[in-house]
């Protein structure tokens, strides 16, 4: 469970987030949709610690991610917007790395990349050097060093981004099996058929603020539209920056 | 959470093979150079042979005489003598006058010529040989005339001149050893640059930094697991040099040349200690200034010339002796360069300031380190704006 509550950010004279406030719940997918610089990254880098709110606070199951920042980091799994591995180590070697910052066990952490090669697909991929990856494989490279740890909330930045069609469906169909095995799923994202397609709980930004939330049904009668898509742009008022 | 973080940077760069070649390069040309430069030492000090072709050495069997009785190889006249010494064929020509023998009989000037190219540093020693037994001839032969004639021959020489060369081969062979300390700064600093540029800017230009700090560790650990890794890597280097300066120094012919140096295991262990606490500050300063840098590029070019500063003790050694004010102990490198210089001269440094070396380096590690993770908590670093 993620509760966002009041968070305000300024860069100079620009207010990046003002004011957002919104909840993902356990065994859900909650969309954070919005074009390109509506603050859906700065609110997430705020939510992982990285970044300190001017105010307002982010808490995972409960812990506030600025006064106990590892305990929620060890909550959370997280893809960020940048999402570099290491070209000379094998994707193993990465899942190891970051399970072992984990604290995990090598007993624990073989059987978890077991399951995570299964999740992913990259049973093949496990032993070789990240160096000669494509995109995709590169994307599940991080998706599971972000899961290695087992977290209950997860939360993906833009984590198709780059992706061809086929890695898009798969990492679909990983993002649902997430939430129906009970963790909470948060996912950010400017492609809104994306978002339409697989979100149960839907956060609409523009403009560093919380411009709509609701379930999919819930913002098509709101809007009085049939097709979600033409709801969102009537939500945010323009398409400059969706897909 | 340390070891974690330093055995991944450690496995991460020595897979790195370029740069890791790149690295080797210095231990390697140290010695290699060592070894050249005194080779080129080595023999301008061996005597050449002092060959002369002579022109008309019929006139003057006398001063022919003189020249073989102090050393002198007499060649046969050449056709072209100027062509010979302008061609480096010969270190000069000496030209007796067809009127040499009538003007040596009759007291008058009687004329020889030497012709020399001065452009020819190879040659100069020999010319200055023979300019030196031509004068002694010539200085008795007038001598002898005086007594003939009843003038006692100091009377036409007031000065008793007598030179006294002061570049042994020893004083060359110490210079060229001063490269030595100078190798072995370079290495503490440059053998873990890769590592520091790859794991600070690096990282961040990779895109691998933000998803590093979401894990739960404290920055701390982070600083200090890569820092370690630099550190060794560093080490290692500066290990690889300092052994293979201790084979060739243990091969070189020093001892034809008048020179003692003893690089033991008591001396090598004294240099290590001096050089160790530096490799610890070299990590950590080259780690926070590639923290700074945008990119990896971008911190080569700085690290580049911060490697350039052990080359300023390095010149101050040229000039002068070994410093030994205690202010300049707590100086990097510069401390460094003055331990490695007075072991090579066969004095041991007390323990007190190997000490106050290691206790300052450490120091200043422990800043670099502490300023490093302050930096890591800094949006403007981690996310590069």
């Amino acid at each position: 469970m993620i509760q966002i509550e009041g968070l305000e950010k300024r860069y100079g004279a620009v207010q990046a987030v003002q004011g957002v406030s919104f909840q993902a719940e356990d065994g859900k997918v909650t969309g954070l949709l919005g074009p390109n610089g509506a603050g859906k990254t700065t609110t997430l880098r705020m939510l992982s610690s990285l970044v300190e709110p001017d105010a307002g606070r982010a808490l995972v199951d409960g812990i506030d991610v600025r006064r106990q920042p590892r305990e929620a980091l060890r909550r959370l799994g997280l893809l960020p917007d940048s999402r570099g591995l290491y070209p000379r180590l094998t994707a193993r070697e990465h899942l190891t790395y970051f399970g072992g910052l984990h604290g995990m066990r090598r007993a624990a952490l073989e059987r978890r990349t077991a399951e995570l090669a299964e999740l992913l697909d990259m049973r093949e991929l496990l032993d070789r050097r990240v160096a000669g990856f494509s995109q995709g494989e590169r994307t599940k490279v991080a998706i599971g060093r972000a899961l290695v740890h087992g977290p209950h909330n997860i939360v993906l930045d833009e984590a198709t981004n780059g992706l061809d069609v086929m890695s898009t469906r798969a990492m679909r169909g990983v993002i649902r099996s997430l939430a129906d095995s009970g963790c909470c799923v948060l996912f950010s994202s400017h492609v809104m058929q994306e978002v339409s397609a697989l979100c149960d709980e839907i956060v609409v930004f523009a403009r560093g603020r919380v411009v709509s939330v609701g379930s999919p049904a819930e913002l098509r009668a709101r809007t009085g539209e049939d097709n979600l898509e033409n709801a969102f742009v009537k939500i945010i008022g323009t398409d400059v920056g969706l897909e | 959470m340390i070891r974690i973080i330093f055995f991944k940077e450690l496995t991460d760069h020595f897979r790195d093979r370029r740069s890791l070649l790149g690295s080797l390069v210095l231990p390697v040309i140290g010695p290699l150079l060592l070894v050249g430069l005194f080779q080129i030492v080595e023999n301008l000090e061996r005597e050449r042979p002092l060959d002369i072709p002579v022109v008309g050495a019929e006139h003057a069997p006398r001063l022919i005489q003189d020249l073989v009785a102090n050393g002198a190889h007499i060649l046969p006249a050449p056709p072209d003598p100027e062509e010979l010494v302008r061609k480096g064929k010969a270190d000069m020509v000496l030209v007796i006058d067809a009127s040499y023998a009538e003007h040596y009989r009759s007291a008058q000037l009687a004329r020889v010529r030497l012709i020399v190219d001065d452009s020819r540093n190879e040659s100069h020693k020999n010319v200055r040989r023979v300019e030196r037994i031509l004068l002694g001839y010539t200085q008795g032969l007038g001598a002898l005339r005086l007594m003939a004639r009843g003038v006692a021959p100091q009377a036409a020489s007031p000065l008793g001149l007598e030179e006294i060369d002061l570049a042994t081969p020893q004083k060359l062979a110490a210079n060229l050893l001063s490269m030595v300390p100078l190798f072995l700064m370079l290495a503490a600093l440059v053998g873990g640059m890769n590592l520091a540029i790859d794991s600070t800017a690096g990282e961040r230009e990779r895109g691998s930094l933000e998803p590093l700090l979401l894990n739960p560790v404290s920055r701390s650990s982070i600083v200090i697991g890569k820092w370690l890794a630099t550190s060794l890597a560093s080490t290692i280097i500066a290990l690889v040099t300092l052994l293979g300066f201790m084979l060739t120094i243990q091969y070189l012919p020093l001892e034809r040349l008048g020179m003692k140096v003893a690089l033991g295991p008591l001396q090598a262990g004294q240099i290590l200690a001096a050089i160790l606490p530096l490799t610890l500050f070299g990590a950590g300063l080259q780690m926070l200034i590639a923290t700074f840098a945008r990119s990896f590029k971008e911190a080569q070019t700085y690290l580049g010339l911060l490697n350039l500063l052990p080359m300023v003790p390095a010149m101050f050694l040229m000039l002068g002796p070994p410093p030994d004010d205690w202010w300049m102990l707590a100086l990097p490198t510069m401390a460094q360069v003055g331990v490695v210089v007075r072991v090579l001269r066969g004095d041991l440094v007390p323990g007190w300031q190997l000490l106050v070396i290691a206790l300052s380096s450490l120091a200043y590690s422990a800043i670099c380190v502490a300023c490093l993770t302050r930096l890591l908590s800094r949006e403007r670093i981690v996310f590069g704006r």
